[in-house]
């Protein structure tokens, strides 16, 4: 656990440095002897960089240790990110369905499901009631992309 | 009567709210039984039917969510010895053991019945308390209300259970999150680095989707071989007897006020008022031997608690707009998408909608107790619903909600990218909850800070010439001194880990 509250400050320390830098670049346009649009921000600097420090000197001498919380199924865990992102980035051009069903047969895959005849089903029908429930029901414009004109 | 509540009665009892009430109550236990969602994730998944839905049927809808999904929780606790939610952890220590004893029923139906008797009491504290407090609060001054917030966000300390360090770390930089877009004082833009989506700021609610589905995607794939729970009892009778009804007066009594006072503390939570109550009871049960192989008592004082936590916890949110929990910093988020700000002005400006969600939460209780005992049946057989079905519905809904808040694709990209931020955090050992609440405190922090100080011309001491700021401070400040000894005797009684855990 020392390992990571020592990444944990240095990711902060840097954090909080580049906030601070850009807060030093915010225009200080106010009345005299009254908190402008920097106000708030040099605040939070101070005090990022002041707790990142105590966490990196916790992390040096040992202190502030406990269990980690998260462990395990790192590939599994990657894959589905992965899929996320890709998933992400061809939604607003394939379009909610063409782009959902793939995306979704990939997670039922990820989360135990091998039949893949079943997979097949479940995504599609997952992905066309979400679709039509969404699109029709609620009026959210999930993007027909592809299929516009095709799907209702 | 008040007109205001009079409004407020038809409003929460017309035929669609209370059908959207009573969907709520009964998808809130389905979420609540099954173990890896929660109620968070619950009404993160619901939250895109509201944009669309108007504000009294999707308040209904997140409400009844709330209290069915906090009885929910106390099933799997029961029939697997799985809390469904973090608040029905005290449920399982004999709620499980009278189910080993073939007396699920039993057990459940002694939890359904508290629940209730909990959820009632704390209506009642609403509906007294709330109107009283929001009066009060209408004379706040911008130094008070920034003491206040500063209080608010205090409760940080309460959520970081590990490190106080990273509690508060995690805090400012969702402070320092809510710098980005317009300042909310002169509407100067600040880190927008010329991108139009961000001029608005980043919406709480598209941060929240990540930082609290996507984790709990990923930590359900770590256990996602199995993909079903096995049941391991068969319901007899769910309805309890007289004597029980009997043996659990004082034990629901203790559990409701604990959990309806505990609730209006900001931080203080379902688990904690649930702990709380299930220790009383058993420290003045006459036969304090048989908890935790199985006494009515110990499941009656938590389950009562945690129910009566929801009413408590929304009397702080609806009265100051401070959110005691992460469930109800969300229904912030959904009131504020309606136009609706939570605080001392909503029963002045709104009192019937005011009045109409408390009613609505009347009514939640109401359904929550009819549907639990009807359907538990058809309920618990959905503890078998395979989990790589339901986790990839959740994941698409989030992509929809993120994006129905504003029809942009942009909010997606935000909500994946507070996900990874997200996973991060517990990587790191960080608690995501103080980010939540300073994205959700953060804007009125500023806000009545900066205009304090210019009313006061910069000068500091007009937060300690009023005496409720100075009082919200002194209780700030006896919560970090509070938090700050907890951990303390937390680091003394744990012992000193020589080597490196794995990555």
């Amino acid at each position: 656990m020392r390992r990571r509250n020592i990444i944990a400050a240095l990711v902060l320390l840097v954090i909080g440095l580049g906030y601070g830098v850009l807060t030093s670049q915010l225009p200080t346009r106010s009345l005299p002897d009254t908190p402008g649009p920097p106000f708030f921000p040099w605040i939070n600097t101070i005090v990022i960089l002041s707790l990142s420090a105590t966490l990196l000197l916790q992390g040096l001498v040992g202190a502030g240790g406990s269990t980690p919380s998260f462990a395990g199924a790192r590939c599994r865990t990657t894959w589905a990110l992965g899929a996320f992102v890709v998933y992400l980035m061809v939604l607003p051009g394939l379009g909610f369905i063409v782009s959902t069903a793939p995306f979704f047969a990939a997670l039922m895959i990820l989360f135990g499901e091998l039949r893949l005849l079943r997979v097949a089903v479940g995504a599609i029908l997952a992905t066309l009631f979400l679709y039509l429930l969404f699109r029709h029901g609620f009026g959210v414009f999930l993007p027909a992309g592809l299929l516009k004109g095709i799907v209702p | 009567m008040s007109p205001d509540v009079l409004a407020g009665i038809a409003q929460a009892s017309g035929f669609f709210v209370l059908l959207t009430t009573a969907v709520g109550v009964f998808i809130g236990l389905t979420v609540g039984m099954i173990p890896g969602m929660t109620i968070s994730t619950g009404i993160i998944v619901l939250l895109p039917v509201t944009f669309v839905l108007p504000a009294d049927i999707s308040i209904a809808l997140l409400l009844g969510l709330y209290v069915g999904g906090m009885t929910g929780g106390s099933f799997s606790a029961v029939l697997l010895n799985i809390p469904g939610t973090p608040s029905a952890s005290a449920t399982a220590l004999d709620g499980y053991p009278l189910s080993v004893n073939g007396e699920a029923g039993r057990a459940l139906g002694i939890a359904i019945t508290s629940s209730f008797i909990g959820g009632i009491i704390s209506f009642l504290c609403l509906l007294f308390i709330a109107p009283l407090l929001a009066e009060v609060a209408l004379s706040f001054r911008t130094e008070d209300m920034f003491a206040l917030v500063f209080f608010g966000l205090t409760i940080i300390c309460s959520f970081a259970s590990q490190s106080l360090v990273k509690g508060l770390l995690s805090g400012v930089i969702g402070l320092a999150i809510v710098t980005i877009g317009q300042d909310p004082v002169m509407g100067t833009q600040r880190f927008t680095f010329g991108e139009v989506n961000l001029i608005g700021g980043i919406h709480f609610l598209t941060a929240m989707i990540g930082l609290f589905a996507i984790p709990q995607l990923v930590s359900n794939l770590a256990d996602a071989a199995g993909g079903t729970a096995r049941i391991q009892t068969k319901l007899k009778s769910v309805l309890p007897h007289l004597r029980d009804l009997k043996a659990i007066r004082v034990p629901v009594t203790i559990g409701s006020l604990t959990g309806a006072f505990l609730g209006i503390l900001p931080g203080a939570g379902g688990p904690i008022a649930a702990f709380i109550s299930y220790d009383y009871t058993r420290r003045i049960s006459k036969h304090r031997e048989e908890f935790g192989k199985g006494a009515v008592e110990g499941v009656a004082a938590p389950e009562s608690a945690n129910n009566a936590v929801t009413g408590g916890a929304l009397i702080p949110m609806m009265t100051l707009g401070i959110p005691g929990d992460p469930v109800t910093a969300i229904l912030i988020g959904a009131l504020i998408i309606h136009g609706l700000a939570p605080g001392p002005l909503m029963f002045t400006e709104r009192g019937d909608f005011a009045f109409g969600l408390i009613f609505s939460f009347f009514w939640a209780n109401i359904f929550n107790f009819i549907i639990a005992l009807t359907a538990l049946r058809v309920l618990v057989k959905l503890l078998a619903a395979p989990r790589s079905l339901l986790m990839p519905t959740v994941a698409v809904l989030c992509v929809i909600g993120s994006f129905a808040l504003r029809n942009n694709f942009f909010d997606v990209y935000v909500m994946l990218f507070f996900g990874l931020v997200g996973l991060a955090m517990r990587w790191l050992d960080m608690p995501v909850v103080p980010l939540l609440l300073a994205l959700v405190l953060g804007v009125p922090l500023e806000e009545n800070l900066r205009v304090a100080l210019t009313s006061s011309q910069g000068d500091i001491s007009i937060f300690f010439s009023s005496p409720i700021a100075l009082t919200f401070l002194a209780l700030s400040a006896l919560s970090i001194i509070w938090s700050l000894r907890a951990a303390w005797l937390r680091q003394r009684a744990s012992p000193p880990s020589p080597k490196e855990s794995s990555p």
